[in-house]
């Protein structure tokens, strides 16, 4: 992906409580959330960190 | 059973919350043949909720108390100043109804079960993948259970799918949120705490910027803590864990409590939403953001709004006239109850989360020293403007 970060999003459950706080807040709607599991389009997250902020427990992380 | 053909129904209800279930339940009190999807394989679980509700609108929308879900009746509740002054609003002394707090999971399936019994199909495990639209209208969704992928064809389809909400995205219905519409949650289930069974508590000011701390009594030591902080206000990773971990350090009664459980969520503090419909499609609850933006608090309203969605649903598909026109007897009505207090709240809130923590301790006194027998924004800001008119002045508008 030029030009473009590594957007991470911590999906086993580790850390992410699959609260869908990043889904709700995502302004291009590209995180998703099925019953447990987490995961985001590459292709269209243009890595603005808005998710990143809106997670109450850091599971995702830019960089 | 698994599913294996397409399905096809007047009322196709996506997510089984409150607003899900109360709106399933009175399109098919109306005559509708009602299908309800929840992605999760158990309604209400994981519990993502402070469990704090109001009791005086319970009757108008047909739900009746029981002690599957009251877990704790409470007096009042007790609003604290960044530097711990304490306001008590004890409605209950004044002949009031109060509030209880609930077992959330136990609730919501009480309210599916209501469904269930006006006749409502309930699928569980059952995602929404994506609306089916013809001639630009929503004529239904695309829908996976058990790897299996179907389509669920609906003269009406309702998104009640929460804070995640994905069904107005995809009709259309913008319902996106600013950073600043929304603050980020995360609560622990403790136990051994010292928790008084008679109030729900709130902690104002910089513990929590945007948002509060509350403290929500589950008897027996038990309790609900959690923190909600705007998003425009947070800057690191885990920001609010760390916000409410040190609320907790800092206040050894729960300190020295353990936690049982640990939940996140989205909670929107935004402006009403300009539009709830769209031709063949309705959202209502969270996924409406008919959350109250000063007290967070999204039951009583989802369900409200519920039953005036079910209604109108019912009435829609069973005279197959769905298009946007004839849905926006569900908009004005929900409007007629709610947008008023929604619009008032959201003003006061804007304000308060400006308010730099003196302005909080001032008000908080003024209050503390007032027998305030109802919560109402009103009712604070006259008893403040007599002591510190400079505070309110900002509000004047209000007032
Ligand atoms: C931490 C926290 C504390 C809160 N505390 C309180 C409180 O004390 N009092 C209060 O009144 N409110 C509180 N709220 C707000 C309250 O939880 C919501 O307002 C309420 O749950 C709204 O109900 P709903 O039916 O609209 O949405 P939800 O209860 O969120 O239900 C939506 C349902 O849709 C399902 N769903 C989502 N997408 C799909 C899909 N694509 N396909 C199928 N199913 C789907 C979800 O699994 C979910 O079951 C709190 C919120 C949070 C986050
Ligand atoms: S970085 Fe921005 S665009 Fe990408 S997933 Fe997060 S909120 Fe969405
Ligand atoms: S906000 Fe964080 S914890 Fe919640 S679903 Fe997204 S990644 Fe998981």
């Amino acid at each position: 992906m030029p030009g473009k970060k590594d957007l991470y999003i911590e999906s086993s459950g580790q850390v992410c409580v699959s609260c869908g706080a990043c889904v709700g807040i995502c302004p291009l709607n590209c995180i998703y959330l099925d019953e447990w599991r987490i995961g985001f389009d590459e292709e269209v997250c243009t890595r603005c960190g808005i998710c990143v902020r809106a997670c109450p427990v850091g599971a995702i992380s830019i960089g | 059973m698994a599913i294996s053909t397409d399905l096809k129904c007047d009322v196709l209800v996506v997510g089984a919350g409150p607003s899900g279930s109360m709106t399933a339940k009175w399109a098919a009190k109306n005559g509708a043949d009602v299908i309800m999807i929840e992605k999760r394989q158990e309604i209400g679980s994981p519990v993502r909720c402070g469990e704090g509700i109001s009791k005086s609108w319970l009757a108008d929308v047909g739900i009746t108390p029981s002690s599957r879900w009251i877990n704790v009746e409470v007096e009042g509740a007790r609003i604290y100043s960044p530097s711990e002054k304490v306001m008590e609003i004890n409605e209950k002394h004044a002949g009031n109804e109060v509030g209880y707090v609930v077992e959330r999971d136990a609730f919501d399936k009480a309210l599916a079960i209501d469904a269930a019994n006006a006749g409502t199909t309930i699928h569980l495990k059952t995602h929404a993948l994506d609306v089916l639209r013809k001639d630009g209208r929503v004529t239904g969704v695309k829908a996976k259970q058990f790897g299996q992928k179907f389509e669920i064809h609906a003269s009406v389809v309702v998104g009640a799918d929460g804070f995640e909400s994905q069904v107005g995205r995809w009709a259309g219905i913008p319902t996106n949120l600013q950073i600043r519409d929304m603050d980020s949650c995360l609560q622990y289930r403790m136990t051994n705490v010292d928790s008084d069974v008679r109030y729900c508590d709130f902690y104002l000011g910089k513990c929590a910027p945007g948002g509060y701390v509350w403290v929500f009594p589950k008897g027996d030591g038990l309790a609900n803590v959690g923190i909600g902080v705007q998003v425009s206000k947070l800057h690191h990773p885990a920001e609010v864990r760390d916000y409410l971990d040190r609320w907790i350090a800092q206040h050894p009664g729960y300190a020295k409590g353990k936690k049982i459980d640990m939940v996140g969520g989205g909670v929107s503090i935004s402006p009403p939403i300009k539009q709830s419909v769209a031709d063949g499609v309705m959202l209502v609850g969270d996924a409406a953001r008919m959350i109250d933006p000063l007290t967070g608090g999204g039951i009583a309203n989802g369900c409200i709004a519920g039953k005036i969605c079910g209604e109108v649903a019912a009435r829609a598909a069973k005279s197959g006239r769905t298009s946007k026109a004839d849905l926006m007897e569900y908009d004005r009505r929900w409007r007629a109850v709610l947008e008023e207090k929604l619009l008032r709240n959201w003003v006061a809130k804007e304000k308060l989360v400006s308010l730099p923590d003196e302005t909080f301790d001032k008000i908080i006194d003024v209050l503390s020293g007032v027998r305030l027998e109802k919560l109402s924004v009103l009712n604070i800001l006259k008893a403040v403007r007599e002591r510190y008119p400079e505070v309110t002045q900002e509000f004047e508008n209000l007032l």
